[in-house]
């Protein structure tokens, strides 16, 4: 397989962003008929990567080759004429169009005849494109009512039949956690087709499953903090190696302030009792005491989110009950949740966890307005004697309490958020994400944010960017798989696992 | 670490909504506040009388009525909808407002009160429970109540000589003041205190600025965009029931000017169509300024019909100026 | 949204049976006008009964194609905008302005212009010019369509009035008047020229690579970008087609009242936004077509003919139609693409 050319490569490209370097001097090559595996931990860079790829975003530096050429893809439709083209996650056909208009969009000048576009033409050429990816659904069926599986099919059909009309060789196809919405029976149809273009094509794959990465490509490639750690040939590779290549370094004590750490106290704040959602996860029952940091893990799918979204009233589950201090909670409805002292800082802090064109003062305000009037009227002083003590408390660095959400940093942002929920009489908070795209001083900020809150008796349910700061950071960790808590290990100071033991419970 | 947990590939709408800039940016009304005293300015120097006792009673009149059609409009603008029932609403009021008069006397205030309350409370419930978008649903009803206005009196209609006693509480004075002006000033306190200083206000604010996050924070965004269309209705009222007061008589019709020019007043005084961002003052800013303008143009000479096309190219200009594009990928 | 769409195709594993009820499923959906055919035959059915069959009588039912000739031309171009997921409200302006170039440009008792047939295209090609600047101001500006159009009906309607300074034109015997008026076999022949241009759009729709762009941009115009439609001409080219549309319905109206005056826009944007919806249009873009529209046209007409028959109010009519055009636009609306409704 080695004999052959290279297709794709990127030389010591290297992209920052304000206060982060998301890939240095990263070399990167794809050869033809491969299927390359792209592992990384959390913010690795392996999405700047695949951004870059495609052309949706610049390099600051290196070089972009394709067939040995240098190119310069300006966007994403100008990368497929390369014939580099990538599967989106949440999919990027037209839902109210159908499986053969999909596949030609923009294309169809070849199919005219006498100004109109013939149907028949287009039908034959479609019946051919999507037999090569096994797909015999009506070409007529809207894209919105097919399954994920065949949309997948038609993306990949879609960039292959491209790179055929621009007469592209050994097209490149990034496969971007293709298996997360599939049935066990469509991931090996996946795999088996994916065998099948490869002589023709090379695929790049992420996946989070390392299995599928090493039982279905030739070559991986790993990263590590925007950087290449190392690569092999898929054949010699072993999970728990490529595991510790990718945590790369030991445990590092002091990053989450295990120091100060605390033991929970005795009283139960949440409980939890066979609360279920029909297909999304099956009944789970668990508790949180006071001051105590729970950690959910698991892969996408495994119910997690669901979970989370019925504890603080996003979702409404199908059977079960959630108790705050031996108060049953309404399900379903946000503003029960919220009254009753849930707070939930969402992983989309900008369309959900902020009103980013209103000030500081009024984000941090917003769930205490009522404590803040006088005669009545919310009064102006204590609004901004508030703000002022929560930015105070939460350090968060703005010019003053009246500046616009929108002009913070990330971290600074993601503080406001916090400060919001701090400054209401909170019982629990359910952080998802808390520190994603936060630079590293204010992820700092967070984590002693976090402990002193669980000082104040705050207990908390998280889920994080990284396996590592989960452990760091939670007392006690639950780990879900498939809609199911299979696992509940503790995490206190003295005997924090190891990632790999967890991984192996998670994939 | 790693593959455990998600991470979000690239996303497709990821390269629109990165572009957002930060920028502070210059608050809308102090444009909105230059451009009044730009306009006094120049009138006044074009025409001495501009300043005349006269020719302000004038313009706060005109302006005064508009106002608080205005302030109404702007609760649901504020929201992020809009609400073009404003124009059937206050033609329905005043048809409704004349032969209540006659049948009922004082009482036709608080029927007409409530009248617009009912129907900003149906343009709320239409929106939140059929979840119609404002500005169709609003169409909807808009034409409704042109029609239910039509229906009840085709042609306009005059307040009998015996009721005019009661229109006073419009167009008497209270010392010294007019009592149109009054009212309007009241009515300007009660939009500036509720949505400043009281929490269903803020919360239209907030609604506005991020009704994902309202609704995730636990702000009950159903009945806060059902109290945004409220107070429309009540506005539209009050300003109709204004009018026609002060012209001794109903008119099927009177509404239809009304909602352009409401819609003007909020965007020209710096209320983002977007939502989130404006407030009464801006509005107050905002009637001032077409005020003014319809004046001087009157003064000036410009033809009436041409100032409807100068009203809606106004319009155009500010919400390009002060819409929120960050907040869409897609301006459909 | 992945896990909880119906399985109606997965690979490999189509049954016969599913795939013909599918197909079946898809035609109705597809044509989607199942429903519209239905209310047209309830419509008429029970104003049928209602007026003791003098509603189905030869020369109501040509009245009635008469009068939803018109509506159907705007709904028409109108449709198409809202099948991009917009909305254009400025037809009565375009319509007003229209009319009073015709009255200019037409032979009348005032003036001594008279370019003839040219009418035709100056007319269509002023109402285009003003859908090409909708267009404009939408894509540049990047200002939501109802605004913008809303701003330009004024704009327009204003400039109208202004130009004719309010006045009446009566227009005199125009070479066109023939074709407006006259029938052909029975049939009016401005219901003829409306159903050549619905099937005209139709198959455009249907059969060109600009009408599955149209399509494409209604269901997700990011989605469409990305896969290489250039987004803001197909927009800007829709607007002109809209405008297109209204230039001919005023140049029609003109002839038909042989007069010209602004007034002649008024009142036409309600009938045709009910069309569209009524059609089943949706309003969130992407789904319906010319044929949805005329249909609604037709519908919206019918319904209005048989309550004048039935001798209600006018205004009462006013009304129904508000009614229906809620009622029309909650049907067809697709919620999930809205999200939160504001």
């Amino acid at each position: 397989m080695k004999a052959k050319k290279p297709v794709l490569e990127l030389r010591r490209v290297t992209k920052s962003y304000p206060g982060a370097l998301a890939l240095d001097a990263v070399n990167f090559t794809v050869w033809e008929s491969e299927i390359v595996g792209l592992i990384g931990e959390n913010g690795a860079g392996k999405s700047t990567l695949m951004k870059i790829l495609i052309g949706l975003i610049q390099p600051d530096a290196g070089q972009y080759e394709l067939r040995g050429n240098p190119v310069t893809l300006r966007d994403p439709a100008n990368a497929a004429r390369h014939g580099v083209g990538m599967v989106f996650q949440e999919g990027s056909l037209v839902p109210n169009l159908s499986i053969m208009e999909n596949l030609f969009l923009s294309h169809e000048i070849g199919f005219r005849r006498f100004g109109f576009l013939s149907r028949r033409a287009m039908r034959e050429t479609a019946t051919s494109v999507l037999s090569l990816v096994k797909v015999t659904s009506d070409l007529d069926t809207p894209i919105a009512d097919t399954t994920p599986a065949v949309r997948q099919m038609v993306e990949i059909a879609r960039l292959m039949w491209l790179s055929r009309l621009y007469r592209q060789e050994n097209p490149v196809l990034i496969l971007d956690e293709p298996t997360t919405v599939l049935t066990e029976g469509e991931r090996k149809t996946l795999f088996t087709i994916l065998t099948e273009i490869k002589r023709q094509a090379s695929i790049i794959l992420i996946s989070h499953r390392l299995q599928e990465i090493v039982g279905n490509s030739d070559r991986i490639v790993i990263l590590k903090d925007g950087r290449n750690v190392t690569e092999f040939e898929a054949e010699h590779a072993n999970i728990a190696e490529i595991e510790n290549r990718m945590v790369g370094h030991t445990f590092a004590a002091e990053r989450y302030r295990e120091n100060e750490q605390i033991e929970p106290m005795n009283e139960i704040a949440l409980e939890v009792r066979n609360l279920s959602k029909r297909g999304v996860f099956e009944p789970i029952t668990f508790s949180l005491r006071k001051g105590e940091i729970v950690s959910l893990v698991g892969l996408v799918g495994s119910g997690k989110e669901a979970v989370c979204g019925c504890i603080t009233g996003l979702e409404k589950p199908d059977s079960g009950t959630i108790s705050l201090h031996r108060k049953k909670l309404a399900l379903g409805s946000p503003s029960e949740t919220v009254r009753a002292g849930i707070g939930h800082i969402p992983i989309d802090r900008r369309s959900e966890g902020l009103a980013l064109g209103m000030t500081v003062a009024d984000n941090v305000n917003l769930l205490v307005l009522d404590k803040l009037k006088a005669a009545g009227l919310i009064n102006p002083p204590l609004e901004k004697k508030n703000a002022l003590r929560m930015i105070e408390e939460c350090r968060i660095k703005t010019p003053s309490f009246s500046a616009i959400c929108a002009n913070l940093s990330g971290g600074n942002q993601q503080k406001t958020v916090i400060a919001k929920w701090l400054s209401s009489k909170i019982q629990l908070l359910v952080l998802d994400h808390p520190t994603r795209g936060v630079d590293v001083g204010a992820k700092e900020e967070i984590y002693r944010l976090i402990r002193n809150l669980a000082r104040d008796g705050i207990s908390m349910i998280i889920m994080c960017d990284t396996l590592e700061e989960d452990i760091g950071l939670c007392n006690r960790m639950l780990v879900m798989k498939d809609g199911r808590l299979v696992s509940e290990m503790s995490c206190s100071l003295a005997r924090k696992p190891n990632p790999s033991d967890i991984i192996a419970l998670i994939v | 670490m790693a593959e455990i947990k998600e991470e979000e590939g690239p996303s497709i709408t990821e390269k629109r909504i990165t572009t957002h800039r930060k920028r502070e940016r210059i608050p809308a009304i102090y444009f909105a506040i230059t451009l009044l005293v730009v306009m006094v300015v120049l009138f006044t120097i074009g025409n001495r009388n501009f300043l005349s006792a006269y020719n302000v009673n004038t313009i706060t009149s005109y302006s005064a009525i508009l106002l608080v059609v205005g302030l109404g409009q702007m609760s649901t603008i504020l929201i992020g909808g809009i609400d073009l029932s404003v124009g059937g609403l206050m033609s329905f009021v005043s048809v409704v407002l004349v032969i209540a008069l006659k049948t009922i006397g004082a009482w036709a205030f608080p029927l007409c009160l409530s009248v617009g309350l009912m129907a900003g409370y149906i343009n709320g419930t239409i929106l939140t429970r059929i979840k119609i978008p404002s500005f169709i649903a609003t169409l909807g009803t808009g034409g409704i109540l042109t029609s239910l206005a039509l229906l009840v009196s085709p042609l306009p209609v005059v307040v009998p000589a015996s009721s005019y006693g009661l229109l006073d509480i419009v167009n008497g004075t209270l010392i010294g003041m007019p009592n149109l002006l009054l009212l309007t000033l009241v009515i300007f306190i009660f939009f500036y205190v509720i949505l400043g200083f009281t929490t269903a206000g803020r919360n239209i604010y907030y609604t506005g600025s991020n009704i994902k996050m309202s609704w995730m924070s636990g702000i009950d965004i159903r009945r806060t965009r059902n109290f945004a269309f409220m107070l429309s209705g009540l506005g539209a009222a009050i300003a109709a029931m204004m009018q026609t007061c002060s012209q001794f008589g109903g008119d099927p019709t009177m509404g239809k000017v009304y909602i352009l020019q409401s819609i003007a007043a909020v965007v020209v005084g710096g209320t983002a169509l977007t939502g989130g961002t404006g407030g009464a003052v801006n509005t107050l800013i905002g009637a001032l300024i077409l005020g003014v303008m319809e004046n001087g143009m009157n003064v000036v000479g410009v033809d009436a019909y041409f100032q409807q096309s100068i009203l809606g190219i106004v319009i155009i200009v500010s919400v390009a100026l002060t819409f929120d594009r960050s907040k869409t990928a897609m301006i459909k | 949204m992945p896990n909880d769409v119906p399985s109606k195709s997965r690979i490999n594993e189509v049954g016969w049976l599913s795939k013909s009820a599918a197909k079946a499923g898809l035609w109705i959906r597809r044509s989607g006008i199942g429903g519209q055919l239905l209310s047209l035959v309830i419509v008429t059915g029970s104003f049928a009964i209602g007026t003791s069959g003098r509603y189905l009588s030869a020369a109501n039912l040509q009245v009635i194609l008469r009068l939803a000739s018109i509506p159907a031309i705007i709904a028409t171009g109108l449709h198409q905008v809202v099948v991009l997921g917009g909305i254009d409200l400025s037809v009565e302006g375009v319509v007003a302005l229209c009319v009073v170039f015709v009255g200019f440009l037409a032979r009348n008792r005032f003036n001594t212009n008279d370019v003839g047939l040219w009418i035709v295209p100056i007319t269509v090609g002023f109402g285009g010019l003003a859908g090409i600047i909708n267009g404009l101001l939408n894509t540049k500006l990047r200002i939501p369509s109802f605004i913008i159009t809303l701003g330009m009906s004024w704009v327009l309607w204003g400039f109208a009035v202004f130009v004719s300074k309010g006045q009446t034109i009566p227009l005199l015997k125009n070479p066109l008047s023939g074709i407006v008026n006259g029938n052909l076999l029975g049939i009016p022949d401005l219901a003829l020229i409306a159903f050549g241009l619905i099937i005209v759009i139709q198959i455009i729709q249907d059969r060109t690579r600009f009408g599955r762009y149209l399509y494409a941009i209604g269901g997700d115009e990011v989605l469409a970008a990305q896969a290489g439609v250039k987004v803001e001409k197909i927009k800007i080219a829709v607007f002109g087609i809209a405008g297109l549309f209204y230039g001919l319905s005023a140049l029609f109206l003109a002839i038909q009242l042989e007069s010209a005056q602004a007034i002649t826009g008024n009142n036409l944007l309600f009938p045709a936004v009910t069309a569209v919806a009524v059609g089943g249009v949706a309003l969130t873009g992407g789904i319906g077509g010319a044929k949805n529209a005329a249909l609604g046209a037709l519908i919206v007409t019918a319904l209005n003919d048989g309550l004048i028959l039935l001798n209600v109010n006018p205004y009462a009519q006013e009304a129904v139609n508000g009614f229906v055009l809620v009622t029309a636009v909650a049907l067809t609306i697709d919620r999930r693409k809205l999200g939160f409704i504001k």
